[in-house]
């Protein structure tokens, strides 16, 4: 498992130092490059899960790295996916890196054992919990990123000094559209994460909700994503708020999820 | 065999002259026939197009073949008419041979001597006028070698640099920047405000793009629907282009009067009328600016003026200068490949000389041995074989280190041992001569072929 997940680790590693250089030299080709890269990381770390779930029938996802990884592994997916209609290969930069360091986090024993909610974590709806949500977050954080992109390309073409560097991002309506799908399809999942959340803490403890930080925030996050989602969708807001919004809110969700648990 | 080439370019010569010694259709075949009936030229190949006239030819004198050049531009292609603007026609012309012409070709091929440097038309022209000999027969296989050459190594320098990234024209420029915005230009759709040279010449990019949505909107109606009718574009009048702008994603103006035809306001209310606030990209190419400048403080909206674009397009050619320089290091490598393929072509007669006096020296001392001998039919096969086997084994060290060694410069200095130690003269013709050699150095050549003999079936 660990061995896996290391090689997966270095896999994405790779693969983001490979697409900051085709971005930066530029060269088509190791962006290229950088993208296949991605997807053998990926499927690496499928094999790191699928080990995981060999090793124990109840998979330690509850515990906070393994669920940061498996978030990280479900927003490599989904990016891929997304490549296959549009042109994004530029993004495996930003992601490739933070896929590693989430990859990494089991081996490192950073967060261990931190998530202590002190609730058993047999059973179908700790997981359905664990996977719903670091889906929903998985696909918010490539949002995120996509939000940064957007604003840098933004910034780049209301310049108007595309003659230096050379470098090129995706195109505004491709990040836009990352924006959008990631809406869509994350959102309800991370609602749908909130709600197995309180089935699970029902079923353990008879209280559907229970006051801690991480808790709180989660909460709090949640209702940027649902605000962000009725902004893009009923109300008229632009792609350039809607790509700041959506690097705010995974921003956000980032210490909602890790920083609590840090600065606990 | 010499390579040679004499020419005249945008560099050396103006437009009026250029088009004067220019060779189009069926004229261009029939004068490279001509061209390669004369003595001192072996094979041409005939370059014409727009910013060049250039013939390349291989010749085993290249002083004639010079002169035959200059007449053939003089006669053939400039009709014995004065040059246009008065002046001599040497004064346009350049000559370059052997390197330096194998420089050129690979040079122009990869489009670093372009008026545009890395424009990609020339590299076609290249491969239409490499064809066209073909197929009038003035192309041999040393112009192949070279053309072939030139173009695999246009192809590196396309794929290894970025000399032809970049667009440098400004309808390129604004292509390229909706391809920025746009993921797909397909289903996008374009207002043209204006019906002049350079609204035509922007319907002909995007429609090239595959964007086929397309409107035209003109003071003049007349003249919009005769523009819109060419690219199958609607036609609407100027009072038209606030219901047009709502689900335009391109707006390229470029039409006479003084004014704004696009006040801010009018942008931004189509801006807000577009769904989820799409962007929309302007370019504003007219002089007096068509386009309120306002407008890209919008957020969505993207305005480009002709000097925005002319900037970008400035930039991109400095930094295609500037990967030239990597383009002619590929050149030089690809120059030097080639050079050493043409040297080694050299040590071919020698090869086949050597071969041709051992294969003679062979046959001459078998006959006479085998007159003394009484052998039956297969004994005789054996000692065939025998010779043959001892001849092939001392040659095939020599031969493979000849053809080895030629590729590269010094191998010219062991071609030219080998000559020597060999006796191969030029004007030793394979076959007679050998004979009479044979029987002169009859008896040292007996005794080596018994020690060499040994050599061969110890080597075994």
């Amino acid at each position: 498992m660990t061995g896996f997940q290391q090689a997966a680790a270095a896999i994405y590693l790779a693969a983001g130092i490979a697409a900051l250089l085709g971005l930066v030299l530029p060269s088509p080709r190791l962006t290229r490059l950088a993208v296949w890269g991605l997807g053998l990381g990926a499927a690496v770390h499928m094999a790191a899960f699928a080990t995981l779930h060999e090793l124990q029938p109840v998979p330690q996802l509850t515990d906070l790295p393994y669920a940061i990884s498996f978030m990280a592994w479900i927003a490599v997916i989904s990016l891929l996916v997304l490549m296959w209609r549009l042109r994004l290969a530029e993004l495996t930069a930003a992601v490739g890196p933070l896929a590693f360091l989430a990859a990494f986090m089991p081996s490192m024993g950073i967060l261990a054992g931190s998530e202590g909610t002190g609730l058993p974590t047999g059973g179908t709806m700790p997981h359905a919990h664990v996977l719903l949500s670091s889906a929903g977050l998985g696909l918010l954080g490539i949002s995120g990123l996509a939000g940064i992109f957007y604003l840098l390309e933004h910034r780049r073409l209301k310049s108007k000094r595309l003659g230096k560097g050379g470098f090129r991002l995706p195109s505004l309506e491709a990040l836009d559209r990352v924006n959008v799908s990631a809406l869509v399809v994350g959102f309800p999942l991370l609602s749908l994460g909130l709600i197995t959340g309180s089935a699970w803490l029902y079923g353990a403890s008879g209280q559907i909700w229970v006051w801690s930080p991480h808790a709180i925030w989660t909460l709090v996050g949640w209702g940027i994503y649902a605000a962000m989602s009725l902004a893009r969708f009923a109300g008229h807001q632009g792609a350039r708020q809607a790509a700041a919004a959506a690097v705010g809110g995974f921003a956000f969700l980032l210490f909602a999820v890790i920083g609590v648990e840090v600065l606990r | 065999m010499k390579v040679l080439l004499l020419g005249m370019s945008h560099r050396s010569a103006p437009v009026e002259v250029r088009e004067h010694f220019a060779a189009e259709g069926d004229a261009f075949e029939e004068a490279l026939r001509k061209l390669v009936g004369h003595p001192e030229i072996t094979e041409a190949v005939l370059i014409s197009t727009c910013n060049r006239v250039e013939i390349v030819v291989t010749s085993q004198n290249a002083s004639e073949a010079r002169l035959r050049l200059e007449n053939f531009f003089r006669s053939e292609l400039g009709g014995n008419a004065p040059v246009p603007g008065g002046g001599d026609l040497d004064d346009h012309l350049y000559f370059h041979a052997d390197q330096n012409a194998v420089s050129h070709v690979f040079r122009v091929a990869s489009s670093l001597d372009s008026m545009v440097v890395g424009e990609p038309q020339i590299l076609g022209q290249m491969k239409d006028a490499y064809r066209a000999s073909v197929e009038a027969g003035s192309c041999g296989p040393i112009l192949s070698r070279l053309f072939q050459r030139a173009f695999a190594t246009a192809k590196r320098v396309k794929n290894e640099t970025r000399v032809a990234q970049r667009p440098v024209s400004v309808a390129r420029v604004a292509v390229e920047l909706a391809r920025q915005i746009f993921e797909n230009l397909g289903d996008k759709k374009a207002l043209m405000i204006g019906a002049g040279e350079m609204i035509e010449a922007a319907l002909f990019a995007l429609h090239r793009e595959g964007l086929h949505s397309l409107r035209v909107a003109n003071r003049t109606r007349a003249r919009a629907e005769d523009l819109a009718q060419r690219f199958e574009a609607s036609a609407h009048g100027l009072e038209d282009l606030d219901a047009l702008l709502k689900d335009s994603d391109i707006v390229l103006s470029c039409i006479g009067g003084s004014g704004y035809v696009l006040e801010v306001e009018a942008v931004e209310r189509a801006t807000r009328a577009r769904r989820n606030n799409r962007p929309i990209f302007l370019i504003d190419i007219g002089v007096p600016r068509n386009i309120d400048p306002a407008v890209d403080d919008l957020d969505s909206a993207f305005l480009y003026d002709i000097d925005n674009l002319q900037e970008i397009a400035f930039a991109n050619e400095e930094e295609r200068r500037r990967e030239s320089q990597g383009a002619e290091k590929i050149v030089l490598e690809e120059q030097e490949r080639l050079e050493g393929w043409m040297v080694a072509l050299r040590a071919v007669p020698t090869i086949r000389h050597l071969r041709a006096r051992a294969e003679a020296v062979r046959q001459a001392e078998l006959e006479k041995s085998l007159g003394k001998m009484d052998l039956t039919d297969s004994q005789f096969e054996r000692v065939e074989a025998l010779t043959r086997s001892i001849v092939n084994k001392l040659l095939h060290r020599p031969l493979a280190r000849l053809g080895a060694q030629t590729d590269r410069e010094e191998g010219l200095v062991i071609l030219e041992e080998a000559r020597a130690l060999f006796g191969l003269d030029d004007s030793d013709a394979p076959g007679s001569e050998v004979d009479s050699e044979v029987d002169s150095e009859d008896s040292a050549e007996g005794e080596g072929s018994s020690s060499t003999g040994t050599e061969g079936s110890e080597s075994k």
